[in-house]
């Protein structure tokens, strides 16, 4: 940790003038919950951090229209029990509500959330030249592979890099092609949440599209792609406050009992977050049998490569999709 | 005479916790108080080749760095609770140990300056596991009885399996902290410990000087279990910052770091083999165990079978052992460090080899019940097993299990498996002094050997106090972890109430007498304290002290100057246990292999309980942290790097609320005719051992797999 100076703007317009002033070394910092932990972990060493959370008006929760929009600072609490989001569109609830703890909830924003960070051990402790990182030290090899890498991803990785995004709420938007706002340097623009993540590849220093200085603003929902035949599935090594091994987002539209379209993303298996078009192919017309929802789960996984320690996330993997399938058909009515 | 049953009472130091007025060492306040952080070294062996110091010395705050420069050097000894620790010294014998100590106005200007810090380092070869070339067997001593071999070889039913136990970190949420302060000729050192003793001893003797001008203050811990019996590297290190500064000086380890300075559970292999007769009486056990040291510690790889051989009456036991040593920080004591990993291997195996007799595991148990420490020959004072069996089995509804693997199951697949496994634990005592002052002004005081880490100690104490005595409990003080009020022992293994409950007795019978002879055949109406007050004393205090049997006053002299003498569970003539029963309850998701443990009786026999809330409290806290190693918790080590790679509480996981369901505890509470003049034996760490086995085997009863690594996790069961 170093010193660093700390601006406290007031509207989104200052926020990003501050950013776009303080260049490289400059953070925005919302609930802090990922920027200090990795501040304390001698990872991120900013010079400037930019306090957005007296900006009033991205706090926001606004559920009335076709599309459900959350202020980028709206606590990940107050949108896992929006009366409407817990009710309508569990898919959204329940992936907040089965990140991290109370505690940590009511602090972090669900905006800071779409770019925390993995926790692949290796990047979060090796600070200090312990263990290679191609994340943190560009180019320094990567210590997972060959490593301990049970927790590590089995989709989307590279020869430089297997961290998992550790994210649940990026995943539930990703399977309801959710929307953000952001203000940048040359002002608005908006992008599908899908858009916002790169794949590792040879730079997996790059996890995100965000243009330098740009802040996230706002995130908005279809609706209807985020209905009540849906869950965020979750298994992990504790039934709380953890991280996934696997999940999955799952919403179905059904037709009589035939599925219209089923939306599936997985989660805690892939490099960011991971949506199954093999799956929901699998699906779309057909009536959901227990066989079937389970041959969708191992269609998701079709492109998996595992570790030394992950190769039980493929099976886990196909069969928390399968469990959340058969969860969200008993949705209904 | 043993006491009659004790009634419920409230903790008496509850209301302060939830208030957040409870002082813990490091809520110590005092004037112009510098902050310090440590460079934890990054290898996992070799020599520092130079400290470049200069950038971190320049960050405005820091006012000092120690380097070993400014220690004495000292001779590394055996690592054991109450050794002293080396100050800084150049060679790295593990990973995380500290290198160098920042001192600074604020606590942001020690870690950046800790940060700041350039260490050059000649690295070494290292061995970070058990398994890395270079870890080196080390046998230990022996530990048997009778012949083994001889009657194995006459066994009918021979069960041979391998089990492990995963290296594990105690993690109480207490963070390692030590307070230092220099004045007036005196240290005074405030630091969360379970053996403040000692850590007056071992630091003087690491800064070379007097023990007599150091005291220690560790009034209330938050989480101990093992971890803060030993003496910290930390403490010599802030006690040496004060002195040279002048001024007081507080370290509040990261977490990171205590995964890599504290002790820790080491990882332990257990090989059984168990025979038995047709008759199914166990008749001979032939068990090596290999654990995980470090280079030179001292905790001995036998004493895993200071239980398992007087779990049942089996008379021909061959216990073998050995460490496997590596480049990592001492091992040492966590909560059941011993009785734990082994009942898991061995009540494992006994319901192994209730499956291959076709036996009920609980009635297999009850017909190798014994009244006679095979090991010593000697009778055990108490033992209530069959009856924790038996009640433990009823509460649970034992009887409605169908015995098959693999049997039951709800209505969507789920798989429901019960398993049963039993624990023990030694009843051992420490010699101890004790004071009691009773005041004419109304007030109550009584010191004692013992330290408060949540158990209830103090609780416990109250509640004799208050029976023995007509005493105002608001102007109560009851003085534990202080140096200053009576001279501390290791509070650990279960012994603190034994060792300092019945000295309550005996100080109030020795203050009776007191009265007596001040009033001089008076008859005065009302309390001892109004009967002080009317003679126009201000207070009387008496002091007393208790041995252990067989002990005599070397004992108590070895206690007083801060040493280590405890003494159990084979006392001259009769040893003495503790012994629980633990019913579990798994439930397997059909797909996802999730193990879910619904509900838990556990039922204890540890003597008279004297404190039956925090007593149940102590079971509770001991079958969670029981789940919790038997699905949860595993501390991992990458050999190519050494250190501990999962070093915090998000990536080390421990059993939440959403993991724990229903636990119901029930007490045999007969008291022990021969133990003490209370009847009342050993409790924390009994609670705890065997449930991981009881989980173990409920898994195995759920779903026909037999797992004998921990933790048990969906990987294994998909
Ligand atoms: C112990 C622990 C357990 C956790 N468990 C889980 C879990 O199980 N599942 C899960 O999904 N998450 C989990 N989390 C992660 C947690 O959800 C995130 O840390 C949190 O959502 C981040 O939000 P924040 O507001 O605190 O972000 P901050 O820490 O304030 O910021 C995070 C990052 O986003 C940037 N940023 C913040 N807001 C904006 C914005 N509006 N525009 C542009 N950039 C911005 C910051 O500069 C920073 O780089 C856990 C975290 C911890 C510490």
């Amino acid at each position: 940790m170093q010193s660093f100076r700390l601006i406290r703007p007031r509207t989104a317009q200052e926020a990003v003038s501050a950013a776009a002033q303080g260049g490289a070394a400059s953070r925005f910092i919302a609930g802090g919950t990922t920027l200090y932990d990795l501040m304390k972990l001698n990872i991120e060493r900013p010079g400037q951090v930019i306090d957005i959370t007296g900006i009033g008006e991205l706090h926001r929760i606004e559920t009335a229209g076709e599309e459900l929009r959350f202020g980028a600072l709206a606590p990940m609490s107050a949108v896992a029990t929006d009366a409407v989001v817990s009710r309508d569109h569990p898919v959204l609830a329940e992936a907040l509500a089965k990140a991290a703890s109370q505690q940590l909830r009511n602090m972090a924003s669900v905006g800071g959330n779409l770019l925390q960070r993995t926790r692949c051990p290796y990047f979060r402790n090796g600070a200090g030249g312990v263990y290679p990182c191609n994340k943190r030290e560009p180019g320094s090899g990567c210590a997972a592979i060959g490593g301990l890498d049970r927790s590590q991803a089995v989709l989307g990785t590279s020869e430089a890099c297997t961290a998992v995004s550790p994210g649940d709420w990026p995943v539930a938007l990703v399977a309801v092609d959710a929307g953000i706002e952001l203000l940048g340097p040359n002002g608005p623009r908006s992008m599908p949440v899908d858009a916002l993540y790169r794949l590792p590849g040879e730079t997996p220093q790059h996890e995100f599209t965000l243009a330098p200085g740009e802040m996230i603003t706002a995130i908005t929902v279809p609706r209807r792609n985020a209905g009540r035949l849906s869950t965020y599935h979750k298994i992990r090594d504790r039934e709380s406050y953890a991280f996934a091994l696997a999940s999955a987002a799952v919403v179905l539209e059904l037709e009589g009992d035939r599925i219209a379209q089923a939306r599936v993303a997985l989660g805690g298996v892939a490099t960011r977050p991971w949506r199954a078009p093999a799956a929901e192919q699998m699906l779309a017309g057909q009536r959901l049998t227990p066989e079937l929802a389970l041959a969708a789960g191992h269609a998701a996984f079709r492109d998996a490569r595992a570790g030394h320690h992950n190769a039980f996330k493929l099976e886990l993997g196909a069969r928390t999709v399968a469990d959340a399938l058969i969860i969200a058909a008993e949705r209904r009515p | 005479m043993p006491a009659p049953p004790f009634a419920d009472r409230p903790r008496i130091d509850a209301l302060d916790k939830v208030r957040g007025a409870a002082a813990y060492a490091a809520d110590m306040r005092f004037p112009g108080l510098l902050h310090a952080m440590t460079v934890p070294s990054p290898v996992a062996r070799g020599r520092v080749a130079a400290l470049e110091t200069e950038a971190a010395l320049r960050i405005p705050g820091v006012t000092r760095i120690l380097t070993p420069a400014d220690f004495a050097p000292t001779q590394r000894v055996a690592d054991l609770p109450n050794s002293p620790r080396p100050g800084l010294v150049p060679e790295i014998a593990f990973r995380g140990e500290p290198l160098a100590l920042i001192v600074a106005e604020t606590l942001e200007a020690a870690i950046e300056g800790a940060e700041a810090v350039r260490v050059r380092i000649e690295g070494a070869p290292f061995s970070a596991t058990v398994d890395s070339p270079g870890a080196a067997r080390e046998p230990a001593p022996d530990v048997s009885t009778g012949d083994a071999a001889r009657a194995l070889a006459g066994a009918s039913t021979i069960v041979e399996a391998s089990y492990e136990s995963p290296t594990q970190h105690h993690n109480p949420i207490e963070l390692l902290s030590t307070t230092a302060v220099w004045a007036d000729g005196r240290l005074l050192i405030h630091e969360g410990s379970q053996n403040a003793g000692a850590i007056k001893v071992a630091v003087a003797r690491t800064l070379g000087i007097d023990p007599a001008i150091v005291d220690v203050k560790s009034a209330t811990v938050g989480g101990a279990f093992g971890q803060k019996g030993w003496v910290q590297r930390q403490t010599a290190l802030v006690a040496r910052a004060a002195m040279l500064t002048g001024r007081p000086v507080k370290l509040v380890a990261p977490r990171g770091q205590i995964f890599h300075l504290a002790t820790f559970r080491p990882l332990s292999r257990h090989r059984i083999r168990l025979g038995a007769d047709a008759t199914g009486r166990m008749v001979g056990v032939h068990y090596e165990v290999d654990q995980q040291n470090s280079r030179s510690g001292g905790f001995p790889a036998n004493q895993y079978h200071d239980g398992a051989m007087r779990l049942y009456g089996i008379a021909d036991y061959a216990g073998i052992a050995a460490n496997i040593r590596t480049d990592t920080q001492a091992p040492g004591h966590m909560r059941a460090p011993y009785e734990h990993p082994a009942c898991f291997a061995f009540e494992s195996a006994v319901d192994e080899l209730s499956y291959r007799l076709g036996r009920d595991p609980v009635a297999l148990r009850m017909a190798n019940d014994t009244r006679t420490d095979m090991h010593t020959g000697k009778p055990l004072s108490s033992r209530f097993l069959n009856e924790c069996l038996q009640i433990g089995a009823e509460r649970f509804g034992w009887s409605r299990r169908n015995p098959a693997p693999a049997s039951m199951a709800a209505p969507d697949g789920t798989q429901i498996g019960w398993g049963v496994a039993c624990g023990l634990y030694p009843t051992l005592i420490h010699p101890a002094v004790a004071t009691l002052r009773i005041a004419a002004d109304g007030s109550t005081r009584f010191a004692v050997a013992g330290h408060e880490f949540g158990q209830g100690i103090r609780t416990a104490l109250a509640a004799v106090l208050t029976r023995e005595l007509q005493i105002d409990e608001r102007r109560l003080q009851i003085l534990v972890g202080d140096t200053t009020a009576a001279p501390q022992h290791l509070t650990a293994g279960s012994w603190g109430s034994a060792s300092a409950l019945p000295l309550v007795v005996q100080a109030v019978a020795r203050m009776r007498q007191a009265v007596a002879e001040l009033l001089d055949g008076r008859r005065i109406a009302g309390t001892l304290h109004q009967q002080i007050a009317t003679v126009r004393r201000p207070f009387l205090e008496v002091e007393v002290s208790q041995v252990g049997p067989g002990q005599d006053s070397a004992a108590l002299q070895r206690m007083r100057a801060g040493g280590y003498a405890v003494t159990g569970p084979a006392y001259p003539d009769f040893t003495t246990m503790s012994y629980i029963a633990h019913f579990v309850e798994v439930r397997v998701e059909p797909r996802t292999r999730r193990v879910r443990v619904p509900r838990v009786v556990s039922i204890a026999d540890c003597g008279r309980v004297v404190s039956p809330r925090t007593a149940a409290s102590q079971v509770r806290g001991g079958v969670v942290w029981g789940i919790s190693h038997a699905l949860r918790e595993a501390t991992e080590t990458d050999p190519r790097y050494g250190g501990f790679l999962n070093n915090d509480l998000a990536e080390y996981v421990v059993a939440t609320n959403a993991d724990v369901d229903e636990i119901d505890v029930g007490f045999v509470d007969e008291p022990d005719p021969l133990f003490n003049s209370i009847g009342l034996k050993s409790l924390g760490e009994v609670s705890m051992v065997g449930v991981s086995a009881a989980v173990a085997n409920a898994v195995f009863h759920a779903t026909g797999r037999r797992l004998r690594k921990l933790p048990i996790r969906v990987d294994d069961l998909l």
